[in-house]
């Protein structure tokens, strides 16, 4: 064996390390207990408490669950609502951020300000507003009327990110384009959009995962169980005075991995965006 | 580079596409009985939900019922808004009360259905007691003329005890108030905390109003439930109330460590055996009877008192905007016929109007007879949380201070005083 040249660390860093891993083992921890207690029966569970190891692999809990709430028709709901509101709140994110960052048209600063507030105001006080409008326009209990909520949610966000990005657009790279004779929309379309495309990955990502976790708006605006998404699902086993904890284990289980596998997926995306936008 | 937008536009194009099909076409048919409830499948109830369906079907051919579970929390938060639109199932179970079917009740969004109940006989099925909670006034306060619901069961509570472990020290199980606390005195003596209890939840405050009701009748309870008199909070039944439960942890009766414990805690420490005995609710039962599997256990009464915590279980409610009524009511009436309501008490639930001939396991029988010997005593004294929004809370830090002994029993009185005459400013009596 070829000796290695092994680099000292220094105690600090040492300490880095070691809380590097104690952070995520306590990030991970809720994860391992939630896994734990999705395989255990709840006979297992009542006798020997949420942190014993399950004696064998009991997976009827999640079966029963699946079945219960129609969990595949619950995925394919959370998918369309958080798949389209991602696409079209990127859309609407990227058109109004280059009037605002680009186009500078008039009290641009008062828009921004306002959507800036639009973000911290918090969702019980959109309820009953939304509630009657969505009544009066026929949209409530409808996929759609979480849709337009959500893209107008996101997007305000989104709308407030990009125009910030979008002011420190090269200047010249624009004039250029002018310059060839390009009208405004081909400037969006062919320049602004493919140079910060890695931007709206990071924003159709972000816009997905939280769609898609929501919980309290649909609730109230999906009725009926047919159009319910997963997190409202979970909620069914919510009960009065009794809770069915590994059963809930499971639920929580089945919750997460849509998301986590999304995050997988478009995880390069992500820290793509990241570093592109440090580089700037 | 016009790719991506294509892409794009295809993707939202599809995908709305498809959110559009299959969204409409709620609302209620004559054909289609739209029912909401949220018992769990393998509950009392929803089993015996489940055969009523099936009958309703058979009787009514050509009818569909729609059934949709739902989560206690999702009805709880969504229920006024629902009833209130053109969505509103036919038929629903709801919880019962002054701040839930009252409250639905005065804003005009229930179906009063005094007539029906008359007409079909359910109140001579529902004893005084039970039909208190399915009544209420124009205030939307229980106990009042108009009929807003129908139970189908009823809930209670009882001490329930592990048998090995009082074969173990040796202790008798009591029949009289002296002997249980010679009971639990026995087991605290020997080291061995006698009573399961949840202080962070419903369970300390239940030991608590239990003490006052042994020392209550039923105008004390209508009193401070249904404000027909002055409540005194510092009167003998609450004095004696909270300086007993206050003892009880001194003396080790109760855990002092129980003050952050919740009630699934409560209920799981039982059931693994470390208590000998849990005084809490009938909707404990189906599960200890599923999940007890290394002793024997039982039931009895609260010792030397003729009132306990209980009531009606949660209503069948119909909406106001209900497109199917007649549908609606028929179904009730399946629910309350003999064989349903006996199918419920073989579950291990408290049907309101059962036959405990018709039940055959000997512990599901003694339930229902401990149930009825409590009714015909005019015995159900309610919950101590009811009378005001948010008084579970304040009742759960009183209790706490008990059990942590930072505050007096009668400065803890004086804590549940204050939020309940605001209240009744409020409500205008």
């Amino acid at each position: 064996m070829s000796s290695v040249t092994v680099r000292r660390r220094t105690p600090g860093a040492y300490a880095l390390l070691v809380s590097l891993i104690v952070l995520a083992l306590v990030m991970l921890l809720p994860f391992v207990i939630i896994a734990v207690n999705a395989f255990k029966t709840p006979a297992e569970y009542s006798a020997h408490g949420p942190l014993s190891l399950p004696k064998g692999l009991y997976l009827q809990g999640l079966k029963d669950f699946w079945q219960r709430v129609d969990f595949g028709g619950k995925l394919v709901n959370s998918v369309i609502i958080s798949g389209s509101v991602a696409v079209l709140a990127v859309i609407l994110s990227v058109l109004n951020a280059y009037a605002l960052g680009i186009g500078r048209i008039r009290g641009r600063v008062s828009i921004m300000v306002v959507l800036l507030l639009a973000n911290t105001m918090p969702q019980e006080v959109l309820v009953y507003p939304l509630y009657f409008v969505s009544k009066k326009v026929g949209l409530y209990d409808t996929r759609i009327s979480v849709i337009i909520i959500f893209t107008a949610i996101q997007s305000a966000f989104g709308t407030y990110l990009l125009s910030s990005v979008l002011s420190s657009f090269p200047r010249e790279i624009l004039e250029a384009a002018r310059m060839d004779g390009a009208g405004r929309l081909r400037i969006l379309w062919r320049i602004v959009v493919p140079i910060s495309r890695p931007t709206l990955g990071v924003l159709f990502v972000l816009f997905f995962i939280w769609t898609w976790n929501e919980f309290f708006l649909p609730l109230i605006f999906l009725i009926s169980n047919e159009n319910q998404t997963v997190p409202v699902a979970l909620g069914v086993l919510q009960g009065q005075r009794l809770m069915d904890a590994t059963m809930t284990s499971s639920s929580a289980l089945l919750g997460i991995i849509p998301a986590i596998v999304f995050f997988l997926i478009f995880q390069r995306t992500l820290t793509r965006g990241i570093t592109v936008g440090s580089a700037n | 580079m016009f790719k991506t937008g294509k892409t794009l536009a295809a993707l939202t194009a599809g995908l709305l596409a498809l959110s559009a099909c299959g969204s409409g076409g709620s609302t209620s048919s004559p054909k289609e009985l739209k029912l909401w409830h949220y018992e769990g499948p393998d509950s009392a109830m929803g089993v015996a939900w489940n055969q009523a369906i099936k009958e309703f079907e058979q009787t009514h051919p050509g009818v569909k019922v729609k059934f949709e579970e739902k989560g206690f929390e999702q009805i709880q938060k969504t229920a006024p808004m629902v009833l209130n639109s053109k969505d509103a199932p036919d038929i629903l179970e709801y919880n019962k009360g002054n701040a839930t079917t009252g409250l639905l009740a005065k804003q005009g969004l229930l179906t009063d259905i005094s007539a029906e109940v008359t007409k079909r006989g359910w109140d001579k099925q529902l004893s005084p007691n039970i039909a208190e909670t399915a009544k209420y006034d124009a205030k939307g306060v229980m106990g009042g003329d108009k009929w807003y619901g129908v139970p189908n069961y009823a809930e209670y509570l009882q001490v329930f005890y592990n048998k090995k472990l009082f074969d173990k020290y040796g202790v008798k199980v009591p029949t009289t108030f002296e002997e249980f606390t010679a009971a639990m005195d026995a087991f605290a003596k020997k080291g061995v905390t006698p009573m399961a209890n949840g202080g962070a939840e419903y369970p300390a405050q239940q030991y608590l109003y239990q003490l006052a009701l042994s020392k209550a009748d039923r105008p004390w309870v209508d009193r401070f439930e249904r404000y027909t008199g002055k409540v005194d909070f510092h009167d003998p039944a609450w004095t004696y109330a909270a300086t007993t439960f206050a003892d009880w942890v001194k003396k080790g009766y109760i855990a002092k460590s129980s003050v952050s414990t919740k009630a699934e805690d409560a209920g799981t420490s039982f059931i693994s055996g470390k208590y000998p005995m849990f005084f809490s609710g009938s909707w404990w039962y189906g599960r200890f009877e599923k999940e007890i599997k290394t002793f024997d256990w039982d039931t009895f009464l609260w010792p030397g008192t003729k009132m306990t915590l209980g009531s009606s279980g949660n209503l069948w409610v119909v909406p106001k905007g209900s497109g199917n009524k007649q549908l609606a009511y028929d179904f009730i009436a399946i629910t309350m016929k003999k064989d349903i309501q006996n199918l419920l008490a073989n579950n291990g639930g408290v049907p309101v109007a059962a036959d405990p001939n018709g039940v055959t396991d000997p512990k599901n029988k003694k339930l229902i007879e401990n149930y009825q010997t409590l009714v015909s005593n005019d015995g159900l004294g309610f919950y101590p949380d009811w009378p005001a929004p948010g008084y579970y809370d304040v009742l759960v830090a009183g209790t706490q201070k008990l059990m942590n002994g930072t505050a007096a029993p009668n400065q803890v009185l004086d804590s549940f005083a204050k939020p309940y005459e605001e209240n009744l400013s409020t409500i205008g009596h």
